[in-house]
């Protein structure tokens, strides 16, 4: 009986790795428009407008890039509960499925915090 | 673009010597950006919470691959570390930005005197004892690792036992678990990633060997940095641009300095750093007293 533990530690991994990577390459072609425009980091920065993104991309707008990667990088470690959840489920591990329900709840916590306080 | 090429530089050289010297960027990128670019405390904290949460990134895939990292446990701790991260998030907003500078003054003169003593110590260490040697990729190349030592014994058993390994066996979880509260708190506040706090935790007092402490602290450092950049996002308080080269600077210089680390003699690298520290302390604790700095 082979346990599920090593195989979802595999597929958490390749998670992190390919989002983690992914994420910086999209802010590494933010900042490499935002340098090549001639424009300093401490220029004002426009706020994250999730309607803005996509047109922002579409015109290789420096912000649209950098957005989108911070925005994958912080929502890459709750893609990865996200994942752990779900493998634990198929193992059969009650307590640890609530253990990451219990952080993806506090992650939304920290979303209703940062909302209603913003 | 003078300015965007000076910020990039320094983050790989934050990058470079947060590796070498085993600390996470937080410690480095806040005084950074606030002590060169005359950044607020609190803006150089989101910016170096989105640096940690990708160094953590990067290095915790690697560690789970060579089963380093205990998941198990880690997920248990980090719900912990981020219900803290929570609370430090909203409070961030709350203290004066003079009081953030005096904790981040205070914060450094400890890792000053703890990496002076462990240098004194111990020269072959290269990690601060306890501290964020989570932060740093580790080198691409397999190396020997004790396999076997984060893996749960079993998925039999107590909870306790599955969140134990073959070789080792953790206790006092609500002690684990309060420490890990506190560090979510500190991580929030000052943008580090709260290795410095959890791995002394979880090594001395749940008994979980130090290799595997580092390497879970790591991966902890993703839900715990992340719940607090959250926060800080959605209150305006991460800048893009500055992030963008700042994140990217550090990422790289974290990659350079783990392939490099063992060519280096860290030695006289870290009583250099120790200075550095120092001073960086010293100038942290003017700007909490209200001088510019």
């Amino acid at each position: 009986m082979k346990p599920a533990a090593p195989s979802l530690e595999a597929t958490i991994a390749r998670l992190l790795t390919v989002g983690t990577y992914a994420s910086i390459g999209l802010v590494g072609v933010g900042t490499v428009l935002l340098l090549a425009a001639g424009r300093s980091p401490l220029d004002p920065a426009p706020d994250l407008d999730l309607g803005r993104l996509v047109p922002d991309l579409l015109s290789g707008q420096p912000a649209g890039f950098i957005w989108l990667g911070i925005l994958g990088i912080i929502a890459t470690p709750a893609a990865r509960v996200l994942t752990a959840l779900v493998g634990y489920r198929r193992s059969g591990e009650r307590t640890m499925v609530l253990v990451a329900a219990a952080i993806l709840v506090v992650i939304a916590a920290g979303v209703v915090t940062g909302t209603a306080t913003g | 673009m003078d300015v965007g090429l000076l910020m990039l530089a320094g983050g790989i050289a934050t990058g470079i010597f947060g590796s070498l010297l085993g600390l996470g960027g937080g410690i480095l990128i806040v005084p950074f950006l606030t002590l060169v670019f005359g950044l607020p405390v609190r803006e150089a904290v989101g910016v170096s919470l989105v640096c940690v949460i990708v160094t953590s990134g990067a290095s915790a895939g690697v560690y789970l691959q060579r089963n380093v990292a205990n998941l198990r446990l880690g997920m248990v701790l980090e719900l912990f570390t981020a219900i803290g991260a929570v609370a430090g998030g909203a409070i961030a907003f709350l203290l004066d930005e003079r009081l953030l500078a005096g904790l981040f003054a205070g914060l450094l003169v400890y890792v000053a005197l703890t990496m002076l003593r462990r240098a004194t110590a111990s020269p072959s260490s290269d990690a601060l004892p306890g501290g964020e040697a989570d932060a740093s990729p580790p080198p691409p190349s397999p190396m020997p690792v004790e396999r076997a030592s984060a893996a749960p014994a079993t998925t039999q058993g107590t909870f306790m036992d599955r969140l134990s390994g073959p070789d080792y066996q953790i206790g006092r979880l609500r002690t684990g678990a309060a420490g890990s509260l506190f560090a979510g708190v500190v991580s929030a506040l000052l943008g580090i990633g709260g290795g410095i706090v959890k791995v002394p935790v979880m090594n001395l007092v749940m008994g979980v060997p130090l290799r595997v402490a580092t390497a879970t602290s790591n991966l902890m450092i993703g839900i715990t940095a992340s719940t607090s950049a959250i926060v800080y996002l959605l209150r305006g308080g991460i800048d893009p641009f500055v992030a963008g080269p700042t994140a990217v600077g550090v990422f790289i210089g974290a990659t350079l300095g783990s392939r490099t680390a063992h060519r280096i003699d860290l030695r006289v690298l870290r009583f250099l750093f120790v200075a550095v520290l120092v001073y960086t302390a010293f100038e942290m604790a003017r700007r909490a007293a209200g001088a510019t700095a």
